[in-house]
C-alpha cells in the first residue's frame, strides 16, 4: 500500500481534524488535572491554565479526609479483588465442564448462563436488599462481594468456556493415559493455559466492580464511606462548590484504574475487542 | 457396570461436580432476586409490612397512569437512541482516521488511548464532573461559549437541552470502547480489497461506500446494540449530572426504578417498573444473538 503511506494534504487535513477532536476529548482530563491542584475562584477564572502562582496542594488532603479515601480506597480494592478471585476460579471450573464434557445437561446449563447476562443489576436491587437481609449478609463487606461474584459470573462463564472450546482435545486424552484426575486435568493441564482468557476476564469484570456505585450504596449503607464511588458522592450537587476538592476526589477515584490501564493497555484493548467480536 | 467405571464416565461425573459452584451461586444470588422481582410486581408491597397482598396485574395496569410516564419513556428512549448516535458517529470517524498510518501521522497509540481513558471512569465520577462543567455561571463549557462570544446555555435547568447534556456526557464515556471495536474490524479487512479497488479506479468516496461500510456492517451493528442496551442500564451517570431535572424530564427508568426502591418504599410497583426494564433489555438482547446467529451462519 504505497498509497496510504504517502503524506498528502488529505493526510494532513485528516491529522488536523482529529487532533482537534482529540482536544475536546481530552480536554475535561485536563481540566480535572490541572484543577485538582488550583483553588476555586482559579478555576472559574483561569479553567485551562497552567500557572505556578495558582499551584496548590491543599485539595488533596482534605479530600482524602472527606472521602475517607484510605478506607475506601482498602474496601474497593478488597471486593474488587475478592470478586475476582471468585468470579475466576467458579468460572474457569465451569468453563471447562461445559467446554469439555458433551451432554444436554450442559448445553442446557450454559444457554441458561447466557440468559442471565442479560439482566441488569438495578431491576433487582430491591429482591437483592431483601434477600441480603435474610441471609445477614447485608450490610457486611461479604454481601458486597457475594453479589458482586455471582452478577459477574455469566460474562465470565462465556469467555472461560468460548476459551476452552479452542484448545485441543488431546490435552485432555493425553492427560488421563497419563493417569491424572479430572481435577488434575483442569488445574495441571488447562489452569496454566488459561492466563490470555483470564487477563481479559479481569479487565471486563474488574472495571464494572471497581466502578460500582449502586450494590455499595445500597448493601453498605450503614457505613458513610464505604467504598471509592460512594464516598465521592461527598462531592455531589449542591456540596459541590468546591471545585478543586471535587477534581481532588475524582483523581483519587479514578487514578488507580487508569495506571492500571496505562500499563496493561495491550490487554485492555485486547480484551474489549476479543468480547465485543465473539458476543 | 463396565461404563460406571470407565474414563468418560468419570470424566462427566466430575464435570457435573465442577458446575455446582458456579450453579449454587448464580441462583442463590442471581437467579432467586429475579424471580422475586417478578413475584413482588405481583403485590402492593411497601417493604417493610409482614404482609404482601396479591394484586394480580394491578402494578403493571397502574403504570400508564404513574406522574410521568410517558416523559420517562420519552427521556429513556431519546437518551437510548441520542447517546447511540453520537457515539457511533464519533467512534466511527475517529476510527477511520485513526486506522491509517504512515509518515506525518499523530502516534496512534497514544492517540487511541486517549481516547479510550474517559471509559475507565465511573457512572458516578462522569456525572459530578459533568455537571460541575455545565454549571451555569461557572462552568467550563459556558465559559467556553462566551469566549467564543456564544451567549451561556443554561444546561441542567432547560427542557430538552438537558435531556441533550446527559447525551453528550454519555457519548464522552462510550465512544473510546466503540472505536477499539472499530479498529479491530477495520483492521480486519484485508488489504487485497482495497488494492483491487483502487486498480478498478475506485475513489476514496467510493471505497468507503462500497467497501469499507459493507464490510464494517457487523461491527457497526455490534456497537449499536451493545451501546443501546448500555444506555438503557445506565442509571448513575445521567442522575448524576440532571438529578432527573427539570422537572422529572431526565429521571429515566433506571432512575425511576432506584426512586420507589430507596425513597419511596414501594417495592411492588417499583418492581414492576424493574420488570419492564429486565424486557425492553432482553428484546434488544435477542436481536443480537439473533444476528450473531445469522453472521455465524454465513461464516
Amino acid at each position: 500500500m504505497q498509497r496510504k503511506n504517502r503524506f498528502s494534504p488529505k493526510g494532513l487535513l485528516e491529522e488536523f481534524l482529529l487532533l482537534s477532536m482529540t482536544a475536546i476529548m481530552v480536554s475535561p482530563l485536563f481540566y480535572v488535572m490541572i484543577g485538582a491542584f488550583k483553588n476555586r475562584s482559579d478555576i472559574v477564572k483561569f479553567p485551562f491554565s497552567i500557572n505556578m502562582e495558582m499551584f496548590t496542594l491543599e485539595n488533596f488532603p482534605t479530600a482524602v479526609r472527606r472521602m475517607d479515601f484510605f478506607e475506601s480506597l482498602l474496601n474497593t480494592s478488597v471486593i474488587t479483588v475478592l470478586s475476582l478471585l471468585f468470579v475466576i476460579i467458579v468460572a474457569s471450573l465451569a468453563g471447562f465442564a461445559i467446554a469439555r464434557a458433551k451432554g444436554k445437561l450442559f448445553n442446557t446449563f450454559y444457554a441458561a448462563t447466557m440468559t442471565l447476562m442479560v439482566i441488569p443489576f438495578i431491576s433487582c436491587l430491591i429482591p437483592v436488599i431483601v434477600q441480603a437481609n435474610r441471609l445477614g449478609i447485608y450490610g457486611s463487606i461479604w454481601g458486597c462481594i457475594a453479589y458482586e461474584a455471582a452478577w459477574n459470573l455469566p460474562l465470565a462463564i462465556f469467555l472461560y468456556t468460548g476459551f476452552m472450546r479452542g484448545l485441543p482435545h488431546e490435552l485432555q486424552d493425553a492427560a488421563y493415559i497419563d493417569g491424572c484426575s479430572t481435577f488434575k486435568v483442569y488445574s495441571k493441564v488447562f489452569l496454566p493455559l488459561l492466563a490470555p482468557v483470564t487477563a481479559t476476564c479481569c479487565i471486563r469484570c474488574g472495571v464494572g466492580m471497581w466502578n460500582d456505585y449502586i450494590l455499595a450504596r445500597s448493601m453498605l449503607n450503614s457505613v458513610k464511606n464505604p467504598t471509592l464511588m460512594v464516598s465521592i458522592y461527598a462531592f455531589f450537587g449542591d456540596r459541590a462548590n468546591e471545585y478543586g476538592l471535587a477534581f481532588a476526589g475524582i483523581i483519587l477515584a479514578s487514578a488507580t484504574l487508569v495506571v492500571v490501564f496505562v500499563l496493561l493497555q495491550k490487554y485492555f484493548i485486547k480484551g474489549i475487542a476479543a468480547g465485543a467480536v465473539k458476543g | 457396570m463396565l461404563k460406571r467405571t470407565g474414563v468418560e464416565y468419570v470424566h462427566r461425573r466430575n464435570c457435573v461436580i465442577f458446575l455446582i459452584p458456579a450453579f449454587v451461586l448464580m441462583v442463590v444470588f442471581v437467579v432467586m432476586p429475579l424471580v422475586d422481582v417478578v413475584s413482588y410486581s405481583f403485590t402492593d408491597w411497601d417493604g417493610i409490612s409482614q404482609k404482601k397482598n396479591y394484586i394480580g396485574f394491578d402494578n403493571y395496569k397502574a403504570l400508564p397512569q404513574m406522574e410521568g410516564f410517558s416523559d420517562m419513556l420519552v427521556a429513556t428512549f431519546a437518551f437510548a437512541i441520542g447517546m447511540t448516535f453520537v457515539t457511533i458517529v464519533v467512534s466511527f470517524l475517529a476510527a477511520l482516521v485513526l486506522d491509517k498510518k504512515g509518515k506525518g501521522r499523530l502516534p496512534r497509540g497514544l492517540m487511541r488511548s486517549l481516547w479510550f481513558i474517559p471509559s475507565l471512569l465511573s457512572g458516578t465520577v462522569v456525572g459530578i464532573l459533568w455537571r460541575i462543567m455545565y454549571n451555569y455561571h461557572n462552568g467550563v463549557i459556558n465559559k467556553a461559549l462566551t469566549t467564543l462570544g456564544i451567549e451561556r446555555i443554561n444546561w441542567l435547568e432547560t427542557y430538552g437541552v438537558t435531556n441533550i447534556a446527559i447525551i453528550l456526557a454519555a457519548a464522552w464515556v462510550q465512544t473510546g470502547l466503540c472505536i477499539i471495536v472499530f479498529m479491530a474490524g477495520l483492521q480486519s479487512i484485508a488489504t487485497e480489497m482495497y488494492e483491487a479497488a483502487s486498480i478498478d479506479g475506485a475513489k476514496g468516496k467510493q471505497v468507503l461506500r462500497y467497501i469499507t461500510l459493507p464490510l464494517m456492517a457487523p461491527s457497526i451493528t455490534i456497537n449499536v446494540i451493545t451501546t443501546t442496551i448500555g444506555a438503557f442500564k445506565a442509571y448513575e451517570l445521567p442522575f448524576f449530572i440532571s438529578k432527573g431535572l427539570p422537572g422529572s424530564s431526565t429521571l429515566l427508568l433506571t432512575g425511576r426504578i432506584s426512586f420507589y426502591a430507596i425513597q419511596a418504599n414501594r417495592y411492588g410497583f417499583g418492581s414492576a417498573l424493574a420488570v419492564m426494564l429486565i424486557l425492553i433489555i432482553a428484546a434488544f438482547s435477542l436481536m443480537q444473538l439473533l444476528y450473531l446467529r445469522k453472521r455465524e451462519d454465513i461464516h
